[in-house]
């Protein structure tokens, strides 16, 4: 029974993990621009055909990784670039439909100029191995996504606190019309947290088409919703709360689909929004909320 | 060219011929979904049923006599949209209607096209209950999910499996009703259901779950579900990290190169397709066909389940010598023994879900291999 329970901790980390990532590439742009980017999944599906072709014209697998990683922070600026900045000026509403148009049209674009059935990305079997650590499991996939988790938030707090650019974001998080006082280009913290953002959603990405094997034009739509309920029970706009938001919904989805009697299984997803509901009456702002001189 | 140019040209063409037999004009309405959730079956479907119809016409038309032109409404996979396009189409005078691979948005046709007296045939809908929920115009062209689930229990019993387990998902009518139909033939054959697990569409993470079936003591001989991608492959990543080495039978939504490519975690792995292309049969070579018309293998056998429909309804104007709304709801549920590509299809004595072929295939080392064809028992088939 130990085992048992330890198994299903280690794959509620895992899956919190995946979350996290999710939740932060929404939350690096909501912080600064207040825009909740619900094209975030449409970058993930770009990066999960780039690792489509790579695979298929039988590229090395980290530079194929690397390739798709980048290719999402590409497609993340260049969204920015065609699309959000000329509605900077527009209101949150506004640019909640732009983001949902984006992600509208990309779908549309992926189901009818590729293929709107899914296309198989075969990694290589030792990515489907398992690694023994005791008395538990553990799939190299779920491992990868812990190990890449713990390392992306330490790169991503690194950058953070010890670059200008990074200050310069959490500046911009805090109080953007000062930032810009100061004399740092609005345009370049915007385009950097978007390619942040698009990277985080490649990474997440590589890690999400691992572990199903294919990718499809609305491939996107669900890990959105999961890292767009995370950051809001993180504390919208906020970088630690993303990442606890994103683990405090990992966790509750792998424990009721673990613990829940057979019965009430159908209802898991019922079981965890009232999980996220009893959150956001106990805590309005959040787990963490943001630190923002944002006044409504 | 508008649809009127079209028509108009159609039957300037046939005035110069000067029309050895009477040939008239009809439209057959498709509201089907182009793009959106539905798209992956509804638009390979749409392939193969315009390439039938193009040959049909080019022989003289449905029936010999009747030359079809194609309405083609998207519905965004949307059913509101399916139920706005369905009215128009009939409100046109269609004189068949296709809908959508599901259950929902066919159901919600059919209700419109049944009062208007309009055969309609849903593209690859499985669900057993589609046909009598609408009524008498309403027909399946697909394999039904209780023959697929019987024909699965009846390959379990023979390898000798006593005991299954079964994963399903209230998500949709398919991951629920398909392993519930086999755990019913399963069990009725003598075998047991050592657990049931259920999971949501879309998952993704199948961890908790697995866990739950490692610690089954005894373990299942076999474990069966109608999960397909992007579950499927989740799943049994996840299955065979925990070190569950049960074989796994699954349905024809796994019939998809990404379960081939899931490399040797695939081996062994059993499932229903509407059919198999192997060379020299008439489904290897209408993948041939169909390969040097469009310059892309089909992906998907919906493509040729989709072909099969124009050919089903040509045997039916045949017989009916009409395509009157009445006569040919007749003529199509007294078809017997109709042959199309992936085998024969008989409506004559069902509800109006065909009896027809049904393969299995085995997946070694990134290849499948069909291990049976066989058309269920009807006998063994549950009811819907």
């Amino acid at each position: 029974m130990m085992d048992i329970i330890l198994q299903q901790v280690l794959n509620a980390i895992s899956l919190g993990g995946i979350y996290a990532l999710l939740a932060l590439g929404l939350a690096v742009v909501f912080s600064i621009v207040g825009l909740i980017n619900f094209a975030h999944g449409e970058l993930m599906t770009v990066a999960g055909y780039v690792l489509f072709l790579g695979v298929l014209f039988a590229l090395p697998l980290p530079f194929a990784v690397l390739l798709a990683i980048g290719a999402a922070a590409l497609a993340a600026v260049l969204t920015e670039r065609l699309a959000f900045r000329p509605m900077r000026k527009a209101d949150a509403t506004s640019l909640l439909l732009t983001s949902f148009a984006v992600s509208a049209i990309l779908r549309v674009l992926f189901q009818n100029g590729i293929s709107a059935r899914p296309k198989p990305v075969p990694l290589p079997s030792a990515l489907s191995g398992t690694v023994n650590l005791g008395p538990v499991h553990l799939g190299a996939v779920p491992l990868a996504s812990i190990v890449v988790t713990v390392l992306s938030l330490v790169t991503l707090n690194l950058f953070l606190k010890r670059t200008t650019m990074g200050q310069a974001m959490r500046a911009a998080a805090e109080d953007f019309q000062v930032l810009r006082l100061m004399g740092i280009k609005a345009n370049r913290v915007i385009a950097v947290a978007f390619g942040l953002s698009g990277a985080l959603a490649g990474i997440s990405a590589v890690l999400w088409v691992a572990q199903r094997g294919s990718v499809d034009p609305l491939m996107g739509f669900i890990p959105v919703l999961k890292a767009f309920v995370a950051a809001v029970i993180g504390g919208l706009g906020s970088l630690p709360g993303a990442v606890a938001g994103g683990f405090v919904l990992g966790i509750s989805e792998v424990l009721f689909q673990a613990f829940l009697p057979e019965a009430a299984l159908p209802f898991r997803d019922a079981f965890v929004l009232s999980v996220v509901i009893a959150i956001l009456i106990w805590r309005p702002e959040g787990l963490i909320p943001a630190k923002t001189a944002r006044r409504s | 060219m508008t649809r009127l140019g079209r028509l108009l040209s159609y039957s300037a063409a046939i005035a110069l011929i000067g029309g050895t037999a009477f040939a008239e004009d009809v439209i057959i309405g498709l509201a089907t979904g182009q793009t959106g959730g539905l798209a992956p079956f509804d638009q390979p479907s749409l392939a193969g049923f315009k390439m039938a119809i193009d040959e049909i016409n080019a022989k003289g038309g449905l029936g010999g006599k009747y030359m079809v032109t194609l309405d083609i409404k998207d519905t965004r996979s949307d059913t509101g949209a399916t139920v706005q396009a369905a009215q128009e189409l009939v409100a046109e005078g269609v004189k068949v209607l296709i809908t959508p691979c599901d259950a929902d948005p066919s159901i919600a046709a059919g209700q419109i096209s049944q009062s208007a007296q309009i055969p309609t045939l849903t593209f690859c809908g499985t669900t057993p209950t589609i046909t009598d929920a609408v009524g008498d115009y309403m027909f399946g062209t697909y394999p039904a999910d209780n023959g697929q689930a019987a024909l699965l229990a009846e390959h379990a019993i023979s390898k000798g499996y006593k005991s299954a387990y079964i994963l399903k998902s209230p998500d949709s009518a398919y991951t629920l009703r398909l392993p519930e139909y086999f755990a019913e033939v399963f069990t009725a054959k003598g075998g047991t259901i050592a657990g049931e697990g259920t999971y949501g569409l879309g998952q993704q993470d199948f961890a908790a779950e697995v866990t739950k079936i490692a610690a089954l003591d005894p373990q299942p001989d076999v474990i069966m579900t109608a999960a397909y991608e992007p579950d499927f492959p989740a799943f049994l990543k996840a299955l065979r990290g925990a070190g569950v080495m049960a074989p796994v039978l699954g349905s024809d939504g796994i019939d998809s190169p990404t379960t081939t490519g899931l490399g040797e975690i695939a081996n062994g792995i059993v499932h229903t397709t509407a059919g198999f292309p192997a060379d020299g049969t008439p489904l290897g070579d209408f993948y041939k066909r169909f390969t040097e018309a469009t310059g892309a293998a089909p992906e998907t056998v919906y493509v040729a389940t989709g072909y099969e429909i124009p050919y089903i309804l040509d045997a039916a104007v045949t017989a009916a010598g009409t395509m009157d709304g009445p006569a040919l709801r007749d003529a199509l549920a007294n078809l017997e023994g109709v042959q199309v590509l992936t085998g024969k299809v008989t409506y004559k004595g069902t509800n109006r879900m065909p009896s027809r072929d049904i393969t299995l295939v085995e997946i070694q080392n990134g290849a499948r291999t069909p291990i049976l064809t066989a058309t269920p028992d009807p006998a063994s088939v549950p009811a819907p």
